[in-house]
């Protein structure tokens, strides 16, 4: 295995790995600090911060030459018996000049500036720059340029990384960013009349190092270091980005992305990156509510649990729309649920919302058309069901709306989920063959045609309020959990599911997901802890057959 | 050595012919009938082989090996391979270029054919500074001659061999006339240089492999095939028999000469011929019976001498001996006596800061500030520190102590690192002069507007 | 090709379009692009750089960039008819280029980089025009003023002036 030594340190690196000194550097856990390298953009080493020195040790004298000037780390790659110094003298006092040359002609207007906090600016003046300033002083001034409907630009506090324009060009294949002039007088900006306004746009905010991009979703919403952090996965669709949910006392002030080699590597389209704000709409289900005279007529939760169960199976034969929204853990339990109930209950795969194709960019990011995160998971779940199949396929929302049109059950649960508060996912036409039930549940976000019907009309819980497990359109299952509580005191479709099946304690989705990796040749990668980055569930599999 | 006094010129052969120009008069001195010949006889790699062996090199600015430069190509590239002629000629003190241009078109295009031939390219682009309209014209119209007489195009002269040469204009631009950023320029894009590797040979225009060669060094390669290897290596300085690093400095120069004397002009002598001679024979000497105060070897780039380095040798070597950055264009410019040094440097910072392509940040940063600091000094709120704060610029700003990804940045440097270094006393005593009250400040004070730059 | 052309000519059009054979990218026509339509309208308007964007397949951005790199071409207005470069080089610098860029402009009621209120001439200060063997030096169109002095700039003015009016 090649060895590099970093600062002296001896690490191994893979043998067919293509790897520069800044990623290197971190296995031995040396941070080379750096603005406009990123491992998913063009190499320009422009910012001249990563530079270091580089030499190679002789593998049979022990001998090491070095190269006698500074390099780059990124432009640098590593073999066996490549040297990498980077706390040197020479190498500190190049960082500090860096630093020292950004910050010449630079605001800092930290407490006016979003990026305060996780700004590298400030980071790596703390720990590379110099105490005191020898430039002269120059006046203020931050001047703020509009560059599209979402991205706001601070010019003056632009450090002509270029991340930005790369991902414009490489990424999105848009080019809609560009440097206009030369020299000192550099800026970034867009052409007159063609903004940035693609569907990966808000993307060059994460890549900004420092406080020039904002979001104009975020601004001055929240100082970071008030944000925690969650790890989820985007309910957008299902390609099943990624990302974090940064939020504070249960209000969600914004989603990035997340590194994931094997799903979104560092992206996200706008569309999954700003869809938090119907978790907070106010037209929100919170209460669950039983039919009345007119309206509904509100339940506690734990009345719930006995008087669904109750309704259900006076009801006759029951049918079951298993969203894809659900994760695979609740979608397993609610299919258990149903079958407890009603042993010949009719389960399906609920509505699945579509929109236009799949759109590939250049840089290899696919938005899919498939608007819901977990397909796979709850048609692998239906499979342990034994439901019937039709050409291979399990039975989706239109063989459930035909046994209702059929008169062949007389009770129906239908989960959803989506998140679209303005337009129902289900029509006044389509919600119209619900009124033949005696018993119809309806587990939903938002109100809709087929809610207004309901027997039961229960709130249903957002991507960011449960825990569990989704499969995307990869086959790559990501677990995650819970970042905020639902509101006004919802219960998670998983709670809900977990005590009516008679389950005692809290809800334990790992404990479940063992379950269901032991009762499936399909989800047997389940088992055990998964990496932050999912598993893909073929490499089980084909282990398996 | 060859004695400068005896050496007619070569390069220049054309200077005081009558329409010297034109294809029928470069043929009648004997041009085309070596390339020729070499294309009738010889295989591109003997044409490398014998470029190599000649010892010449760039006549650009680096003075790297041309011939070795051509084996960097890969050898079995299915091509296109791309040929750029670096026409951009914008060093401050520098014209011998365009002289060649418009006065010895053909020469350079013959050139330019036999380095084509040997490199297999079959586009050469000659990517010509905008502002030389009459060299455009000029090459233009001995284009059109070649074509016509067989010399480009398809199968020149029955040989297989095939090439076309097209102009392309720049845009004012300083540097373009980095290899790199020239190819940016010529690809449609903005002209940052590329890091490297990889280098042009390997990946250079379109992502194919590509040679960038100066005018002056195309000439060289015409009179090489022409005269011969053995002429070549006849004149200039031997490599030193002592260091087997040094390859030598063979062949006749352009050297321009400029400024402060009664004769400047283009004049073309063996590699070496020290600055004092060329002051003196050939340019008349310092003009208005003066001395020369700094003299700068080979485009502002180098950096200055001063009247008593004026005795170095101006080859390869010689300018480094005297901490100068190297031979450079050979544009030679004499500064005289009654030039305040101070108003040099703030020439030479102000056009480095207008030239800088902003890509990375101690270039662009260091030109920006070293020019705020002249301004500020000749308006009289310099301090001290400033010197200080400026020599540091000058040492740690560049490709060669690695913190830049061009040349450019040196040659911002050296000025800066000259003039600081050999004339520290000129400097104090004018920021003494001009601000008594101030100079010993060593705290930040106010930013003054930018003046002069636009 | 394009739709609704609003700047470009046909003939520039036909110009640029006969140099693509020349480069094997339609990328690489940006620059003689740009030279067409600047040399015939004084600038390059933005609809015009819009124009030159759909005829060779790129973002606006892209050629716009490309544009303004060169502190060259100029855009909200066309430079004057006649466009003089007086060169402020160490060569010409040292023998007096400065002082006639500013007489220069002070005759001509302009400060450097201005155009003529009648928009006849410009006048720009510029980096080494590689004539320095006439320094100083002065480029307007295709003519190279060598050796110039306030009194041959004055004549520059005159002819200007005598050409316009």
């Amino acid at each position: 295995m090649p060895t590099v030594i970093v600062d002296g340190q001896e690490i191994e690196i893979g043998a067919d790995e293509r790897l520069n000194c800044i990623e290197a550097a971190r296995r031995a856990g040396v941070e080379i600090p750096h603005y406009c390298w990123h491992p998913g953009l063009s190499v320009v080493a422009s910012c001249r911060m990563c530079l270091i020195q580089a030499g190679s040790r002789n593998p049979e004298t022990g001998e090491v030459a070095m190269i006698p000037k500074l390099v780059p780390g990124c432009q640098t790659p590593v073999k066996d018996g490549t040297v990498i110094v980077t706390n040197s003298e020479a190498v500190k006092e190049s960082r500090a000049r860096v630093e020292e040359a950004l910050l010449i002609d630079h605001p800092i207007d930290c407490p006016i500036c979003d990026k305060a906090g996780e700004c590298l600016l400030q980071d790596y003046h703390f720990e590379h720059g110099q105490s005191e300033r020898r430039a002269d002083i120059q006046p203020f001034h931050s001047r703020r340029r509009d560059v599209g409907p979402t991205v706001t630009l601070f010019v003056d506090r632009c450090i002509m990384c270029t991340r930005c324009v790369r991902f414009t060009r490489e990424v999105s294949g848009t080019a809609e960013l560009m440097v206009s002039a030369r020299g000192a007088k550099e800026e970034i900006d867009t052409f007159p009349g063609f903004p940035l306004d693609n569907k990966l746009a808000g993307n060059v905010v994460d890549l900004c190092p420092v406080g020039a991009l904002g979001d104009k979703d975020f601004l001055y919403q929240q100082r970071v270091w008030f944000l925690k952090k969650s790890e989820n996965v985007c309910g957008g669709c299902s390609a099943g980005c990624s990302l974090v949910t940064e939020h504070n006392q249960d209000t969600v002030y914004r989603l990035n992305p997340r590194e994931n080699p094997h799903v979104n590597k560092w992206w996200i389209c706008d569309e999954g990156r700003y869809g938090w704000h119907h978790l907070h709409d106010e037209s929100r289900l919170v209460t669950p509510g039983r039919r009345a005279a007119d309206g509904f007529d509100d339940v506690e939760w734990a009345d719930l649990i006995t008087r669904l169960r109750d309704d259900l199976k006076a009801a006759g034969r029951l049918a079951v729309a298993v969203s894809p929204q659900l994760t695979v853990e609740e979608a397993w339990m609610l299919c258990a649920l149903a079958r407890s109930i009603d042993p010949e209950a009719f389960l399906a795969l609920g509505y699945v919302p579509t929109t236009g194709d799949d759109e590939s960019f250049p840089g290899g990011f696919t938005i899919r058309a498939e608007k819901a995160p977990n397909r796979r998971g709850v048609e692998a779940v239906l499979g342990m069901f034994g439901t019937a199949e039709t050409d291979g396929k399990v039975p989706g929302w239109t063989d459930l709306l035909a046994q209702v049109q059929a008169g062949k059950v007389q009770a129906a649960w239908i989960t959803a989920g989506h998140p679209t508060p303005e337009t129902s996912w289900c029509d006044e036409e389509t919600a119209a063959q619900f009124d033949s039930l005696d018993c119809l549940v309806v587990q939903d976000l938002f109100d809709s045609p087929l809610a207004a019907r309901a027997t039961w009309r229960l709130p249903a819980a957002g991507f960011a309020e449960r825990s569990g497990t989704w499969v995307n359109c990869g086959q790559h299952a990501q677990c995650f959990e819970q970042a905020i509580r639902p509101p006004a005191g919802v219960w998670p479709e998983g709670r809900l599911y977990w005590n009516m099946l008679g389950r005692q304690g809290l809800y334990d989705p790992h404990g479940v997901r063992q379950q269901i990796a032991e009762g499936s040749a399909t989800l047997a990668a389940l088992a055990g802890n998964l990496p932050a980055t999912g598993v893909d569930l073929r490499l089980q599999q084909l282990a398996a057959t | 050595m060859t004695n400068t006094e005896s050496f007619e010129p070569v390069l220049l052969e054309v200077v005081g012919i009558e329409n010297g120009g034109t294809l029928e008069q470069y043929r009648s001195r004997g041009g085309y009938a070596p390339l020729e010949k070499l294309l009738a006889e010889k295989q591109p790699a003997d044409v490398v082989e014998m470029v190599k062996s000649s010892g010449l090199r760039g006549r650009g600015g680096a003075g790297f090996m041309t011939g070795v430069k051509w084996t960097f190509l890969p050898k079995d590239h299915p091509g296109p391979v791309y040929f750029c002629v670096n026409a951009d000629e914008s060093e401050p003190g520098t014209f011998n270029n365009r002289i060649l241009m418009e006065d010895d078109p053909h020469q350079i295009l013959e050139g330019t054919i036999i380095s084509a031939f040997a490199t297999r390219a079959s586009t050469a682009y000659i990517y010509l500074r905008y502002e030389y309209p009459q060299s455009w014209n000029s090459l233009q119209a001995a284009i059109d001659e070649a074509y016509a007489a067989g010399y480009l195009g398809q199968n020149i002269r029955g040989s297989g061999f095939s090439l076309d040469i097209y102009l392309h204009r720049g845009a004012a631009a300083y540097i373009c006339g980095e290899e790199t950023g020239l190819i940016e320029s010529l690809e449609g894009k903005r002209a940052w240089p590329r890091i490297k590797p990889p280098f042009p040979a390997i990946e250079g225009a379109f992502h194919k492999p590509t040679v960038v060669n100066n005018i002056e060094t195309m000439a060289c390669v015409a009179q090489i095939a022409r005269r011969g290897v053995e002429w070549f290596r006849s004149i200039g300085i031997p490599a030193d028999p002592n260091n087997p690093r040094d390859p030598g400095s063979y062949g006749p120069k352009l050297y321009c000469l400029s400024g402060h004397v009664e004769k400047p002009g283009c004049y073309e002598a063996p590699l070496g011929i020290t600055a004092r001679e060329l002051i003196d024979r050939f340019g008349g000497g310092v003009w208005k019976g003066r001395r020369a105060k700094a003299v700068i070897p080979g485009g502002i780039s180098m950096g200055v001498m001063t009247e008593d380095e004026l005795d170095t040798p101006l080859d390869f070597a010689g300018p480094g001996r005297v901490g100068c950055l190297g031979l450079g264009t050979a544009a030679v410019v004499v500064v005289d006596e009654t030039v305040s040094i101070v108003d040099f440097l703030h020439n030479s910072c102000r056009f480095f800061a207008h030239e800088s392509c902003g890509q990375c940040t101690p270039c662009r940063e260091g030109t920006s500030w070293s020019l705020r600091m002249l301004e500020r000094i000749r308006a009289g709120k310099g301090r001290l520190k400033d010197l200080d704060l400026l020599a540091e610029i000058g040492s740690t700003m560049g490709m060669m102590p690695g913190s830049t990804i061009c040349g450019l940045a040196d040659g911002a440097a050296w000025p800066i690192k000259n003039c600081i270094a050999k004339f520290r006393d000129e400097f104090e005593e004018y920021i003494k002069q001009t601000n008594p009250t101030g100079y010993m400040e060593t705290d930040p004070v106010p930013a003054l507007p930018i003046v002069t730059a636009h | 090709m394009i739709a609704n052309r609003k700047v470009l000519t046909d003939n520039m059009v036909a110009r640029i379009e006969a140099l693509a054979p020349r480069y094997p990218t339609k990328q690489a026509l940006t620059l003689p692009a740009l030279h067409i339509v600047h040399d015939e309208l004084r600038h390059v308007p933005l609809d015009a750089v819009v124009e030159i964007a759909q005829l060779l397949d790129l973002a606006p951005a892209q050629v716009q960039d490309t544009l303004t790199f060169y502190q060259f071409f100029y855009q909200d207005k066309p430079h004057g008819k006649v466009r003089a470069f007086v060169c402020r080089s160490i060569s010409c610098a040292l023998r007096g280029g400065e002082q006639v860029l500013d007489h220069l402009c002070e005759k001509a009621g302009i400060k450097p980089g201005e155009t003529t209120a009648d928009g006849s001439l410009t006048v720009e200060p510029a980096e080494c025009l590689g004539a320095c063997d006439f320094a100083p030096c002065m480029l307007a169109g295709d003519d190279l003023h060598k050796d110039l002095t306030p009194e041959k700039a004055d004549a520059f003015l005159e002819a200007v002036r005598g050409r316009t009016s």
